[in-house]
């Protein structure tokens, strides 16, 4: 019944949250991207020549992170540093197994390796001497994983073709705990980074099981259904989460809300045989916050890089074989990826933490770095007044644009206090209001005058002709008549020396003898009415 | 009785409540306290018997006593008063016997709050004028800096900081460390000594300047102090005093000595790291202060622009055009909320960050200097009677609509469409302005001067209000209305809409109101006003007019005579004539059939002219400053300048008399003397139908009339810069004690109404004997 209502789940969600498989290889598009970039910093070195398929990867706990690879009947450790370097050739190996080794797991202090081979025979050793310490045979069939919990370092975790759960006391040599469950292989298992008692296995039933050490009839405590043969599952950091590999999808389950499925990642393209916790360095947020990611492998070739954040794919890479194994060194400056011909692709990152922290010890690579104190802005400051005022409209904003009142040139100049300017400005426009306003404006601060004698012949030609145009008009006549009596007066010297403001000077002549011609005439008819008036006024 | 009112709401720095609500702001005798929500007065604390000269409220010693309302107060009078505003209550009196100039309480704003266990004494620094005798007579220094025991109410010792021969404001650091004063082209800055050294020495050091040092302020927490001189630069020195105040640690001493080599900018020895200039005003800094945090400067002086200044880029923002130079800047403890103190008599409260202005408290504005050929055109004050308001030209070309008993500015009317800028030239004049009996209809005129003989223009307007609160809208502009005559008077008939001007160019001209009323959507009265009548009387320029109280007759002066006309139909009625000199006011005298004029000149003259007669009445040798008459009444009011040869004991330093005429009696019914009379103006106001108020303006007419008034010219405090309008009456009405206090506290007037009306009919039975 669990299985049928986990499988509808299963299709009702990912049919809401399905990421499209991309056909295209991603890579050409995506390298822009902070995080593409990220990944491909890892400068990949080949490790060839390892007879055959890399089942297992694993890092050392402890720094400077080796790692050991398992090949056929052998382990051979390698170290990052001298990776780096060019050398590819191992540290050590170890090759003390009967059978092709299955499964490769460090203890976490990084001084004892437990590894199992498919003879059914699980082994501890010392890894610097490489010399076996405790030789745990219980299973009847092959052994297809090992696994030492994260908090606890007597006891150890095995599981295999025998579709049974063994719980070693290492030191004893014995076996604690029984777990009988599964209905076909057991292939994979992990251990709980917060509780050193609880535990996820994975089977070829494409069930997961979750068991508890403190249950005492040793039965699992949860169970899923990933639909699929379960290639490899493992906890995410925050313990709460955990992931499955199997068939070509992977799919992060919920374990505190119960089993539920919350995300189902189908990128790959064939099976996925193996997966592992990358950390990537988070957006815009510099080297030291970290953010999680989960790296998948499969048979496809492709490695991609998945943020169970976003649920999304953000990064994939692909690799000239199929894949088996992966892992991610805890210092996120190692990334190992073995492939089934036997070769193992090392990818490592070159940091600016590298000289700090490289060989020497105790900096943890999940240890982030405080960031520096930024002055948080209160209110009693001026400048938390100012914050976000120089910010740009986003494409969503309404914009509220504000009226324009415009000006025109001579307004301009006026606001600038070039007086003659703005007179010359106004004065070529050839329109008589904004003329006389100008000059009204210019009387109110005293400075038509100076513009009247700072003007060049050319200027003064112009306001001559406006002059002699308008200086009649009645309604300006007050200020204007004024205005030519006084340029007369301060020009006189350069009106003599040019023909062409003397012809000016003729035509004002002649439209003023004009005016008083007007004028003369109509004083003799008010002389002929007056009278008139007089008389009608008097009846 | 008697009100005052206008005082001076700039005479020093106002202060901030704690919470930021209400604003204390010292005018004259009193502290007013400002509700900084509303900009209304809530009320004030009244008590000294000087000018106030400085207001510092008690800071919270812990977040819970913000509310608490705590200020001392220092005055003229030689007191220190303590208060508590919010009741308002005189808690404490400390009498110092000496003029006090201004205080500071450095303690006050030190960090560490006084634990109630241990009683803090309380240190107070003044600037006191010493006014007691001296020997030595050649010691000219009497301006003292002294250190006070508020707490035992007494000065310390014979303990003198310092001695200027000015007075100086004294600046103290928002710290309380430090405080200081400018002296010509030096500061001074004193290190505040730790609590309890009661005579230990204060320490000193001095900074040098080329320029007169005009504002000194302190930065909040660096060891910065910033000064502002007379050029408009801005003077910044940093680290200060590290060799002086460096505390009693030699080998500290011996460090910073060693490294005094460089120290760009600083002039002589001093003791400062550096010093550096800005300048942008154009004249005298005035106002300087930091922002809270430290990282802005705000600078202001006469163009009344206020600067903010980027403290470490030296970049500038601009709140511009105030209008009127700035005086005092004071931030609240409210970061959103400052205030800034301009010239012409107006606090304005801004809205911080954006510097918006968001309430003005404003009083009463000086009228505006003109050129002496304008002057004494009338005095540009027109009174609403129904609202008992009076409107004032100022110097921006606006018109201040100002409550006489509310004491509180209404609106203001700007005249013409021009930007003022503190110290321009003068080239607009509004000269006159006139209101209607209903206060809805405003005509003013203008002049634009003309420059050398060009340009020159006479407008006159025609203003309608909107609404209750005085916003006027501009219904008619006719431009030169007498062609380029000057208008001499502009008069509202009391009924119906009719305006007189009358014009220097010798005639007058009746203005007509032709309302047509359009009606799209709301009613909405579109008011035009067209000539309706000119007239001429043997083209003797027309100095006054005036309608009679039914305004079925207009007197309109020409030069010596009093002309009579219709004003409906436009017809001379008679002729009455001569005074001596032209006549410069004319009124009607309420219902009989007088009318006053008033004539200037060699000869003035008062005279009373009896309309049924066509004669003189009666005349008085007189200069008259202003005419009032009631509407109802058969008495009138004049406002007499005193000659110079009569300024003798009766009238201890007061130019001029108020008397009260009855229109049939030469002799006046009651006289008050007043003070600052010259440039003054009386009106009768209605405050309700049956009683009838007197308020006289004064202290206008010459220029520093009224700056004195307000304390721009240290020079003339000696002058008592706190005169209000109308000064203490003789005190034989018997009902002045009715009506004394402030209009707020005075019962409803429906109540005081019949003990009025009753003292007023003993008096005028006693008049009429």
């Amino acid at each position: 019944m669990t299985e049928i209502r986990a499988e509808e789940e299963t299709s009702t969600i990912s049919k809401t949250f399905l990421i499209k498989p991309k056909l295209k290889s991603k890579p050409r598009t995506l390298p822009q991207t902070p995080e593409s970039k990220y990944w491909s910093s890892f400068k990949s070195t080949r490790v060839p020549n390892l007879v055959s398929s890399i089942s297992s990867l694993s890092f050392s706990p402890s720094p400077p992170h080796p790692f050991a690879a398992a090949y056929s009947a052998s382990v051979s450790l390698f170290s990052p540093l001298s990776l780096s370097d060019g050398d590819v050739s191992p540290s050590s190996t170890i090759s003390s197994f009967s059978d092709v080794v299955s499964s490769l797991s460090f203890r976490s202090d990084g001084l004892l390796l437990a590894a199992s081979d498919l003879s059914g025979l699980v082994q501890v050793f010392d890894v610097k001497t490489r010399t076996p310490l405790r030789r745990l045979r219980s299973h009847t069939r092959p052994v297809r994983f090992v696994k030492y919990p994260v908090l606890d370092k007597l006891h150890l975790l095995s599981g295999g073709d025998d579709a049974v759960v063994k719980f070693w006391d290492v030191a004893g040599e014995n076996v604690v705990l029984d777990l009988m469950g599964h209905k076909d292989y057991v292939r994979c298992a992990d251990c709980s980074p917060v509780s050193s008692d609880l535990f996820v296995t994975g089977s070829y039933d494409h069930t997961v099981k979750v068991w508890d050490v403190r249950v005492e009839n040793s039965t699992s405590i949860l169970e899923v259904n990933h639909g699929k043969p379960v290639e490899d599952v493992i906890y995410l950091p925050s313990g709460g989460l955990i992931a499955t590999a199997g068939g070509n999808s992977v799919k992060i389950w919920d374990l505190i809300g119960g089993g539920k499925i919350v995300h189902s990642m189908e990128s790959h393209n064939k099976t996925v045989t193996s997966i592992c916790v990358g950390r990537t360095r988070k957006e815009n947020c510099g080297d030291e916050s970290m953010e999680d990611r989960i790296l998948s492998v499969g048979l496809d070739g492709y490695m991609k890089v998945f943020d169970y954040g976003n649920m999304k794919v953000t990064h994939s890479m692909r690799f000239p074989a199929p894949l088996m194994s992966v892992s991610f060194s805890p210092d996120c400056k190692t990334r190992v990826i073995g492939t089934s011909n036997g070769i193992i692709f090392a990818g490592r990152r070159k940091g600016k933490e590298n000289g700090e922290s490289g060989g020497r010890g105790n900096v943890l690579g999940f240890e982030s770095i405080s960031e520096p104190e930024r002055r948080v802005l209160r209110p009693t400051y001026f400048r938390y007044f100012h914050r976000g005022q120089s910010e740009k409209p986003a494409e969503g904003d309404y914009l509220v644009m504000r009226n324009k009142i415009k000006l025109a040139e001579h307004d301009k100049l006026l606001k600038k206090f070039r007086h003659k300017d703005a007179l010359v400005s106004v004065l070529s426009k050839n329109n008589r209001e904004n003329v006389v306003a100008v000059m009204e404006e210019l009387v109110t601060r005293k400075k038509l005058l100076k513009c009247v004698s700072n003007l060049d012949t050319d200027e003064l030609g112009l306001l001559l002709m406006f002059l002699s145009k308008n200086a009649t008009m009645p309604r300006y006549s007050s200020l204007l008549m004024g205005l030519t009596k006084k340029v007369i007066e301060t020009r006189a010297e350069d009106i003599r020396s040019s023909d062409a403001l003397k012809g000016q000077i003729r035509n004002l002549k002649r439209s003023i003898e004009e005016e008083l011609r007007i004028q003369h005439s109509l004083q003799e008819i008010q002389g002929i009415i007056s009278p008139l008036l007089r008389i009608a006024g008097r009846r | 009785m008697m009100m005052r009112g206008g005082r001076s709401l700039v005479s020093s720095p106002p202060a901030f409540s704690n919470d930021a609500s209400k604003l204390l702001v010292c005018t004259s005798n009193t502290v007013s306290v400002f509700s900084t929500a509303t900009g209304f007065q809530i009320t004030s604390l009244e008590g000294h018997t000087a000018l106030v000269t400085s207001v510092l409220v008690v800071p919270p010693s812990s977040p819970a006593a913000k509310v608490l309302c705590y200020c001392w107060t220092a005055s003229l009078d030689g007191t220190i008063r303590y208060w508590d505003f919010s009741v308002p209550e005189l808690l404490k009196t400390i009498e110092i016997r000496v003029p006090i100039f201004s205080m500071v309480i450095p303690s006050f704003l030190d960090v560490p709050a006084e634990d109630k266990g241990k009683h803090e004494d309380l240190f107070a620094y003044v600037f006191i004028k010493d006014t007691k005798e001296t020997q030595d007579k050649s010691k000219a220094l009497r301006r003292q800096i002294r250190k006070c025991n508020l707490s035992k109410s007494c000065l310390v010792g014979r303990l003198i900081l310092g001695e200027t021969k000015k007075l100086e404001v004294l600046t103290v650091s928002p710290s309380g460390k430090f405080f200081g004063i400018c002296n010509k082209f030096k500061l001074h800055i004193w290190k505040v000594p730790d609590q309890g050294s009661e005579h230990a020495a204060v320490r000193k050091i001095t900074l040098h300047h080329t320029k007169k040092i005009t504002v000194i302020t302190f930065h909040p927490t660096q060891r910065i102090i910033a000064a502002g001189d007379v050029t408009g630069r801005i003077l910044t020195w940093r680290g200060f005093g590290n060799r002086a105040f460096a505390g009693s640690n030699g080998i500290e001493n011996q460090k910073l000595i060693n490294v005094q080599e460089d120290k760009p900018g600083v002039r002589d020895n001093d003791d400062a790291d550096s010093c550096s200039t800005w300048h942008w005003h154009s004249a005298e800094v005035n106002v300087l202060s930091f922002s809270s945090d430290g990282t802005y400067l705000y600078s202001g002086g006469k163009e009344g622009v206020l600067v903010v200044w980027q403290l470490d880029t030296g970049k500038k923002k601009f709140l511009p055009r105030i209008g009127s130079p700035l005086l005092y800047f004071i931030d609240s403890p409210d970061p959103t909320l400052s205030s800034i103190s301009c010239a012409d008599n107006q606090i304005h409260l801004l809205k911080m960050p954006s510097m918006g202005i968001l309430k003005t408290i404003s009083g009463i504005k000086a009228p505006c200097c003109y050129p002496v050929k304008y002057e004494g055109w009338g005095n540009g004050i027109a009174f609403d009677q129904t609202a008992g308001l009076v409107a004032l030209r100022t110097e921006n070309y606006c018109i201040q609509f100002y409550s006489l008993f509310d004491d509180r500015g209404i609106s203001e009317v700007q005249v013409c469409e021009r930007n003022h800028q503190p110290g321009d030239d003068v080239t607009v004049i509004v000269t006159a302005v006139a209101l209607s009996i209903d206060g809805s209809l405003m005509s003013t005129s203008e002049v634009k001067l003309a420059e050398e003989g060009i340009g020159g223009l006479v407008c006159l307007k025609f203003w309608q209000a909107r609404s209750q609160n005085k916003e006027f809208s501009l219904s008619t502009i006719v431009y030169e209305p007498h062609r380029d005559a000057g208008i001499s008077a502009v008069t509202f008939h009391p009924s119906c809409n009719m305006v007189v001007s009358s014009s220097f160019g010798g005639d007058f001209k009746v203005w007509r109101c032709n309302s047509d009323i359009s009606q799209n959507d709301q009613m909405r009265q579109n008011f035009s006003w067209t000539c309706h009548a000119v007239g001429s009387y043997k083209k003797k320029p027309m100095t006054a007019a005036v309608f009679s109280a039914d305004g079925s007759v207009l007197a309109v002066a020409a030069e010596t005579l009093i002309t009579l006309w219709n004003p409906y139909k436009n017809v001379l009625l008679a002729v009455l004539g001569e005074t001596l000199t032209p006549i410069v006011n004319l009124s009607f005298i309420g219902k009989s059939d007088n009318v006053v004029a008033a004539s200037c000149g060699s000869n003035p003259q008062l005279s009373v002219w009896s309309m049924s007669k066509l004669s003189l009445s009666w005349s008085y040798k007189l200069r008259i400053e202003a005419v009032a008459s009631a509407l109802d009444l058969s008495s009138f009011a004049a406002l007499a300048l005193l000659p110079e040869s009569s300024n003798e004991t009766p009238f201890k330093g007061r130019d001029g008399v108020i008397l009260l005429y009855n229109a049939t009696d030469p002799v006046p019914t009651a006289i008050w003397s007043v003070r600052k009379a010259k440039g003054g103006a009386l009106g009768f106001l209605q405050v309700n139908p049956s009683s009838v108020e007197e308020i006289s303006i004064d202290g206008q007419g010459k220029q520093y009339g009224y700056a004195s008034i307000y304390g721009e010219l240290p020079e003339l405090d000696k002058k008592r810069p706190e005169t209000p309008w109308v000064p203490s009456f003789p005190s034989e009405r018997p009902w002045e004690t009715i009506f004394s206090g402030s209009s707020h506290n005075l019962p409803p007037l429906t109540k005081l109404c019949s003990a009025f009306l009753e003292s007023l009919l003993e008096k005028r039975a006693a008049a009429v004997e």
